[in-house]
């Protein structure tokens, strides 16, 4: 028969529940730690009032800091008025390199020079264009330029490995907002690894002074899950809403925009507060008149903005997602 | 001529001591060379593999314009948050505790956020080097903060689930007591039966929430090292109570407070389980899954009521409640801690306890069976009870699950 328990056994018999409490302080760090808020980013209102959207001004903005080489990327090279017989000569070499595209993420990037877009390849119609091309990449690479040119310089079938040159030589034409990447396979890779770029082939009649920008809109697979992490134009996301676009009133804008977004079927260009006349490719005359255009991967074209207004407009692409992954700007207008 | 004996003696423990560490020394002496030589052995065969950089997004607490996500870097490099997303778009966010998080460090991001509540919520932190890690939340819902409302809400809840069936199926043992013996042998083994069934539940338990933990931290080892400890400590326990006559069989109050204690473990993993449930809004059916529990653990009491009645002595009030308590109240605990905090590893941990005592107190449930009850094990009676134990048990857990 069973002996009583006595008061005391009782106790050890419930001593486990009792030493659950101090082991669960040890095993727990939330309760413990909770305490003192440290670094605080992008300033943020703590009062949480005004989200998302209208809040990301300012230093609100989670982007990099100011870069000169991010900033060179919206302005075109000059433009040179018609004359025959001209050579324009451009160098672009393929590197690896890590490229910060959001605050704070590294991305191990394929570029022409070190930037993803690449530089702006600017030239004049019929002008003779000489591109050399250096491949000081890990990987084969092309340079495939949209627009008019001879089979074998096309940047299809003369592979280029890597520490090996090429040069591309063809008239330039026609005129309009082209556009360059890699055509060496897997593609997909090869162009969301950054190597694409701008390519400006100026009318021989010249178009109005303005005030002339290049967006290159792309995105970032950061995690290899064939979905991109980031959006932006020319590079990280949030950049140009973190540093916004000074403009004047008084001058037209002049925009070259191309999609070289990878995955998505379709990327777009949004104006708040005013229109634009849109110039489809930007070889004719024809345009829409409008504040938002759609482009799919490889589609581009001119906007021309007069503003009316004076005033900080954001820009961004009107698919929010987009938007809300970096996408997104300002025009600073003044007087 | 005594002293020279002492000098041999300590001589020969010296010896004995240099051969014990010895092994010990030369570990550290080529532990010591394999680090010096860097990576230039393991390089023979592959190159430096690249670090996977996921963080490991432990508790996600939605409160009034705000959410916050605990972060635990599961991998042995340095870790630094740089982005941070709700739904698929980049957010600001600020940081309770260290950006760079080393091995097994942990930190909360606040983001300030107007969610809706009720419906699914998906948060994203990616790393500096891309990597992204989400967390799909079903349903938003208000965390409850530590509030002494919650802490009584949790305590209710504990209080239901735990306490309240225990003691109601305690009221069973007058009853019990008029019982003919092979009855009662057949409730002994029905007991048996439906610890039998805790205990391998709070082994599945156990086993599925560790393979959930960072790496480094879990292992079915954890769960083996929890359930022995617990083992052994009842069997311990079990040698005290029955007069520390090492085959001594435990029998009346002795062997109903080891089931309690078995069952006390299993609720307190119950109750941190149903908790956290609660806290994360993964539990929406909250009225009904607590019914079925309470259904589930009326069983429970009529295990602990069995070994008294078949001991035969009187049992005062005070020590049937104190039994009832140490059976229930855990539920209690863990609620609280479930509902308030988080820790994975204290629930593993629990769990594989619960399922080591259990399976102790089968183990003596067994043995007094074997001794006591009329036709021993293999009696009609004691098989019937087990087999009714272990379908009771899974029949009203079909209500709770």
């Amino acid at each position: 028969m069973p002996k009583k328990l006595s008061r005391g056994q009782l106790i050890a018999a419930t001593a486990p529940f009792l030493a659950a409490a101090p082991i669960a302080r040890v095993a727990w760090p939330d309760g413990a730690e909770a305490a003192a808020p440290s670094a605080t980013h992008f300033g943020h209102n703590h009062d949480h009032a005004g989200q998302g959207h209208a809040a990301m001004i300012g230093e609100a903005v989670p982007s990099i800091a100011r870069s000169a080489e991010i900033d060179a990327l919206l302005i075109p090279p000059k433009v040179l008025p018609y004359r025959p017989g001209r050579v324009r000569e451009y160098e672009l070499v393929a590197v690896d390199k890590e490229i910060e595209v959001a605050k704070g993420v590294r991305f191990p990037a394929w570029t022409y020079n070190g930037t993803a877009p690449g530089p702006v390849i600017r030239a004049t119609e019929d002008d003779l264009l000489r591109i050399h091309f250096a491949n000081a990449g890990s990987h084969p690479h092309t340079i495939h330029f949209h627009g008019i040119h001879p089979a074998n310089m096309d940047g299809v079938f003369e592979v280029v490995q890597p520490g090996r040159t090429f040069t591309y030589e063809f008239p330039a034409k026609p005129y309009g907002m082209h556009l360059y990447h890699c055509h060496a396979t897997p593609l997909k890779k090869h162009i969301h690894k950054g190597l694409y770029g701008a390519f400006i082939i100026d009318p021989k009649k010249p178009r109005k002074p303005a005030q002339e920008l290049v967006m290159v809109m792309n995105g970032f697979d950061t995690d290899g899950d064939g979905e991109n992490n980031f959006y932006a134009v020319n590079g990280p996301a949030f950049y140009h809403a973190r540093h916004p676009i000074t403009v004047r009133r008084s001058q037209t804008v002049r925009i070259y925009l191309a999609n070289l977004t990878e995955f998505d079927l379709l990327n777009s260009f949004h104006l708040h507060g005013d229109f634009f006349r849109y110039y489809p490719t930007g070889s004719t005359e024809q345009f829409e008149y409008t504040d938002t255009v759609m482009l799919t991967q490889g589609q581009r074209g001119i906007l021309e903005i007069d503003f009316a207004n004076t005033g900080v407009f954001m820009f961004h692409a009107h698919q929010s997602e987009f938007a809300e992954l970096g996408w997104m700007g300002f025009f600073n207008v003044v007087d | 001529m005594e002293s020279s004996s002492v000098a041999a003696e300590l001589r020969g423990w010296g010896r004995l001591r240099l051969w014990t560490l010895a092994p010990l020394a030369l570990l550290a002496a080529v532990v010591i060379g394999f680090a010096a030589t860097g990576d230039s052995l393991t390089g023979l065969v592959r190159g430096n593999p690249p670090a996977v950089d996921e963080f490991d997004i432990r508790r996600v607490e939605f409160h009034p314009g705000e959410i916050r996500i605990r972060v635990t870097n599961p991998q042995p490099e340095d870790l630094t948050i740089a982005t941070v997303t709700v739904d698929d778009a980049i957010v600001p966010y600020s940081v309770d505790g260290p950006e760079t998080l080393g091995r097994l460090r942990s930190s909360t991001i606040v983001v300030p956020f107007e969610w809706v509540e009720g419906e699914p919520i998906a948060v994203g932190v990616t790393s500096s080097t891309g990597i992204q890690t989400t967390e799909e939340i079903a349903a938003a819902v208000e965390t409850p903060e530590a509030s002494a409302r919650s802490f009584l809400g949790y305590g209710a809840i504990g209080l239901l689930v735990g306490v309240v069936p225990v003691a109601l199926g305690l009221l069973w043992l007058p009853s019990l007591r008029r019982a003919a013996p092979e009855w009662l042998a057949a409730f002994m083994a029905l007991t048996g039966g439906l610890l039998a069934f805790l205990a391998l539940e709070a082994l599945s338990e156990a086993l599925e929430l560790q393979a959930l933990l960072p790496g480094p931290l879990g292992g079915p080892g954890l769960v083996l090292l929890g359930a022995s400890v617990s083992y052994l400590a009842l069997t311990l326990l079990s040698r005290t109570l029955s007069g520390g006559t090492g085959g001594g069989v435990s029998g009346g109050l002795a062997l109903a407070s080891l089931v309690a204690i078995g069952i006390g473990l299993h609720n307190f993993g119950e109750g941190l389980a149903i908790g956290s449930s609660f806290a994360l809004g993964e539990l929406a059916l909250g009225t009904f899954l607590i019914i079925g529990f309470m259904v589930h653990n009326v069983t429970e009491g009529l295990g602990i009521a069995t070994p008294i009645a078949e001991g035969g002595r009187p049992a005062s009030v005070t020590r049937l409640s104190v039994l009832a308590l140490v059976a229930g109240a855990p539920a209690i605990l863990g609620a609280w801690l479930g509902g308030f905090l988080t820790s994975d590893v204290l629930a593993v941990v629990f769990f594989a306890a619960a399922a080591g005592a259990a399976l102790e107190v089968v183990t003596e449930v067994g043995r007094y069976v074997a001794r006591k009850a009329p036709g021993g094990l293999t009696s009609p009676y004691v098989l019937g009870g087990f087999l009714a134990g272990v379908t009771v048990m899974y029949v009203t857990g079909l209500i709770a699950g």
